[in-house]
């Protein structure tokens, strides 16, 4: 197996799913828990028009920052998304192929497909599919959308998910993911090591708590006026501001238990409305 | 005649593995039920058979064609049928022409509404492969799943998308429509080739017995022990379709985290078996995959990730116990319970306080304090880190920290055994602390559950755990031999909830009758049916005494001294139930008019006193038996001599009372035997 760097990996794949006739779209630029909450996917996969789109997305989860202590846990790192719709029948031997084209040898190696409805309670989305396991490593969430902002979906969308770290660490044997090679010469670590030791002490013990909930209330009510007047994306944005801030909030350890299902609440509803609207536009 | 297999194969992406096997049985009935509905006679059996991506049913000796069903049709009555000289007329032929019979086929029967002209019409028999090809897709769409979804524009549902069908019906092809799917494309051949050709591993027994004894070889070859983990290895039996196995290895320090830890992480993040030795776990695992791989190649990485997994469990372990687990219990005010019924803080604070009402109550005096400990803590893991990881672990990660942080044993034994058990085959605590606080545990579950007012629970209904609940409460009280009146606790359980609960009124008789239900259900079939009941209407509601008594009863139901004591019950039962409006007071010796009334009322003072110390050691059948030998003979002679319903109300009273003593002896605190049927003494 030819062991493909970080960005060689994001290469090959980005060449593949354009030949599966994806479009590749840019990062979101706002914080994000995952390459769902991308405008690509999430309003995307409304409504019943075609659309297959692949992009890389850097994603934060304050409460899996472990200060650059475990080889496999960070709170922010990179997704790869796929979100084709419809779903087409062969799509998981698409998938496989990819595999293939990143020179992982799926006779030597075990693929698994290991049930996982896959949930987001703050976007109203959920689905089924698979966690897929490579030798044990799970490497991609593999998901067949049935709501999307609390609406059925009419027209089901296939999104997939890797984890890019995870499937350089298979490639590049190396089991620690700031060994990772970015490129020649430059490690993921050297990128990222400080960078993960320091938000972890941000996210566990230094986020201002008060400047948090009150941003969180702040980003609330301007998503909310936004909609009023009927500005889609950038009521949007709010929305994932104001998610974020429930994360940080949530790392932090300021929201309580009973408290957590309303915070959650009051984000859904907010992406509801924003789905809503997106299709009352179109 | 001649027969033919079926076999149907839905080949899908990868199910659930906990779906596979109740999917596969319930095609299995479905086409049962359509052959049958279809008069298809068949002596064959019906395998099910399934793996993570195929579903198959395989059907025996089914004949070519259906059964031939006649049927009636009814016409005119006969006589308007048929003139004086019986020579059909116009009415008749207009019938016979409608139906497309001859006249000359029509024939005469007998109804209930008198003579009437019928046909009879024979239905061809239909192709057994028609009824197949119809019936199959309904069978399909109608296998139940816990969740389904859909994959394209057809709205098909299904638990994953179904890739393919195939049907075989002898050596052809049944063309199975059904809306988007595919036909599997092969060369028909017939259904028992075919079968052959999926392997033997596609029965899901002799897969999983391959497994075990795979991983079995291992653990040989290691020098250890091992349980195997019969949940995980049935999981594994629907991950794998052709099994291997390989043993890994991992860092010895991680044998410092409880082994629960190290368990549940193996078990939830890569599915694979720890191995212990003389009962401790060692630092191997093993791993069982699908189909032939370059084992050394995987290995690496399975121990690379299980190194990185249990990392995390020692830094959510490290953080669990910064502080003592006692600093949680604040936390639970923000943890509900149940929407309804308040916050975790409020369960304990019930907990408690029923703990040290049973010890009172039970004799356990000296458990006190430590059950009343154990109940505060009891709930304080679930804010801890390890249990947001690994829910399966409440109760075992709080005894595991109640230690650490400095609680006394029987303290710490008594959280971690205090969900205990959870299914029929759970074991049950092990020390009475634990039994004590898992016993509140559950009693407050089924008063709160029931409380709210909720729907009934029935059949397979029961979201909250009701019935498991109380069940694991008799199987407990029964196996520590805890006596008490449970009407007592449930009544305090009630009383704790305060103004939580919606239904108060008739929450006490709720409550009772699923414990009585589950009392039922673990004695299982006892003879005569009656029996139970007849225990019910009796005594204060302590479980072990009923779980002696209905036994006692039951082993001597056939014994002359029982029917006798049974016929006592029922002659004064029936006389008292006709005297239900009257005041019964106290016997007046003075009354006696009879010899009769002398001799059953001294039978009476001469035997109660041993009757009721019988009792009191619940000697039933030695009761039983001395209650006979006091009242059968007199009590006969009594009715037989002497009129209890006298027009003189003083003395009926007086002979009333009498019965009433005599019966009241056995039934208030032994068993109402007047239930029973037709009480025939020999």
């Amino acid at each position: 197996m030819k062991k493909l760097s970080f960005v060689e990996v994001v290469d090959m794949l980005n060449k593949f799913w354009v030949k599966q006739g994806c479009f590749i779209v840019a990062p979101l630029d706002t914080e994000v828990g995952a390459g769902t909450f991308h405008p690509a996917t999430f309003f995307k996969s409304l409504g019943r028009d075609k659309w297959r789109a692949a992009y890389i997305q850097p994603s934060r989860r304050p409460t899996d920052g472990r200060y650059a202590d475990n080889p496999l846990r960070l709170q922010s790192y990179y997704q790869y998304q796929v979100l084709v719709k419809p779903s087409p029948r062969d799509i998981k031997k698409i998938y496989l192929e990819s595999l293939r084209a990143l020179g992982i040898d799926l006779k030597a190696h075990e693929v698994r497909f290991v049930e996982d409805d896959w949930e987001s309670p703050t976007l109203g989305a959920s689905g089924l599919g698979w966690e897929v396991w490579l030798d044990s490593l799970e490497i991609t969430q593999f998901t067949y959308f049935q709501q999307i902002g609390g609406k059925e979906l009419d027209l089901v969308s296939c999104e997939i998910t890797y984890g890019l770290e995870r499937i350089c660490m298979f490639i590049q044997n190396r089991f620690n993911v700031f060994d990772l090679e970015w490129q020649p010469g430059l490690t993921y670590g050297d990128i990222h090591e400080q960078h993960e030791i320091e938000y972890s002490k941000y996210n566990f013990d230094e986020a201002n708590i008060d400047m948090h909930l009150k941003m969180f209330e702040a980003f609330e009510k301007e998503a909310a006026a936004l909609l009023g007047k009927g500005l889609i994306y950038p009521a949007y944005s709010f929305v994932l501001k104001a998610s974020h801030t429930f994360n940080l909030l949530d790392a932090r350890g300021a929201v309580s238990q009973s408290e957590r299902p309303r915070y959650i609440g009051r984000i859904r509803s907010l992406a509801k409305r924003c789905a809503e609207l997106y299709l009352e536009k179109k | 005649m001649e027969h033919r297999d079926f076999l149907l194969e839905i080949n899908v992406e990868e199910l659930p593995a906990g779906y596979v096997r109740d999917a596969a049985a319930s095609m299995k009935t479905a086409f049962r039920r359509g052959l049958d509905s279809f008069h298809v006679g068949f002596n064959g059996r019906i395998l099910d058979f399934g793996t993570k991506n195929s579903l198959v049913c395989y059907i025996e000796n089914l004949p070519l064609k259906q059964e031939e069903v006649s049927q009636e049709i009814l016409g005119p009555p006969k006589r308007i049928a048929f003139d004086e000289k019986g020579n059909p007329t116009k009415q008749a032929v207009g019938f016979a022409k409608n139906q497309g019979v001859k006249t000359e086929d029509l024939k005469v029967r007998q109804t209930p509404k008198g003579e009437y002209v019928v046909i009879e019409k024979k239905e061809k028999a239909r192709d057994t492969k028609d009824i197949l090809r119809e019936m199959t897709p309904g069978i399909i769409k109608g296998i139940r799943f816990p969740k389904t979804m859909k994959w394209d524009d057809s709205g098909l549902r299904f638990a994953r998308p179904i890739e393919s069908v195939l049907a075989l019906f002898g050596n052809e092809d049944v063309d199975i429509k059904i809306d988007s799917v595919p036909q599997k494309k092969i060369r028909p051949v017939a259904p028992a080739k075919y079968l052959k050709t999926l392997g033997k591993l596609i029965d899901w027994d002799v897969r999983k017995k391959e497994i075990k004894g795979l991983i079995l070889g291992v653990v040989k070859g290691l020098r250890a022990d091992h349980g195997v983990d019969e949940n995980l290895l049935d999981e594994v039996t629907f991950m794998v379709t052709s099994p291997d196995v390989f043993a890994g290895e991992f860092d010895k320090k991680f044998l410092d985290l409880p082994g629960d830890v190290l368990r549940a992480s193996m078990a939830k993040h890569q599915r694979v078996f720890p191995v212990s030795r003389n009962g401790k776990l060692i630092n191997k695992f093993i791993a069982v995959l699908d189909g032939r791989r370059n084992k050394k190649l995987v290995r690496k990485v399975y121990e690379n990730i299980l190194e990185a997994k249990l990392k995390d469990s020692l830094f959510f372990f490290d953080e669990d116990t910064k502080r003592p687990l006692s600093e949680n219990i604040f936390q639970l005010k923000d943890l509900i319970f149940q929407k309804d019924l308040g916050n975790m803080f409020e369960k304990i604070e019930r907990l408690k306080a029923l703990c040290g009402f049973i010890c009172d109550k039970v004799g356990e005096r000296p458990l006190k304090k430590d059950s009343e400990r154990a109940a505060e803590l009891s709930k304080a893991d679930l804010v801890t880190h390890m249990v947001g990881e690994f829910p399966s672990l409440q109760g075992v990660m709080g005894g595991e920290y109640a230690l650490k942080s400095g609680e006394n044993k029987t303290v710490a034994q008594a959280v971690r055994e205090h969900y205990l058990p959870q299914g029929m085959d759970d074991p049950l605590p092990e020390t009475r602390a634990g039994a004590i606080l898992a016993l509140m545990d559950k009693i407050d579950n089924v008063v709160g559950f029931s409380g709210m007012g909720a729907e009934k629970i029935s059949g397979s209904f029961d979201p909250f755990g009701i019935r498991r609940n109380a069940l694991g409460f008799v199987r407990i009280v029964k196996d520590k031999g805890f006596r008490f009146d449970c009407e007592d606790l449930i009544h305090k359980a009630i009383e704790l909830y305060r103004d939580k609960l919606n239904v108060p009124g008739n929450l006490k008789d709720k409550v009772v009758d699923y414990l009585k239900d589950r009392i039922e259900f673990l004695m299982g079939d006892v003879r005569p049916l009656e029996l139970k009941r007849a225990v019910w209407e009796s005594g204060c509601f302590d479980i072990c005494d009923i779980f002696n008594r209905i036994r006692a009863l039951a082993s001597i139901k056939d014994k002359t001294y029982f029917l006798e004591a049974a016929k006592v019950v029922e002659r004064t039962g029936n006389i008292l139930k006709g005297a239900k409006k009257e005041k019964i007071g106290a016997v007046d010796e003075r009354l006696f008019k009879e010899d009769p009334e002398r001799s059953v009322w001294k039978a009476y003072l001469d035997s109660k006193d041993k009757i009721q110390g019988l009792i009191d050691e619940e000697q039933y059948k030695d009761a039983t038996g001395e209650y006979a030998r006091a009242f059968y003979r007199v009590v006969h002679d009594f009715f037989d001599k002497v009129l209890v319903n006298v027009e003189d109300r003083a003395l009926r009273l007086n002979r009333l009372a009498i019965m009433k003593a005599i019966n009241t002896l056995y039934t208030e605190r032994v068993a109402d035997l007047a239930l029973l049927p037709q009480i025939v003494v020999k």
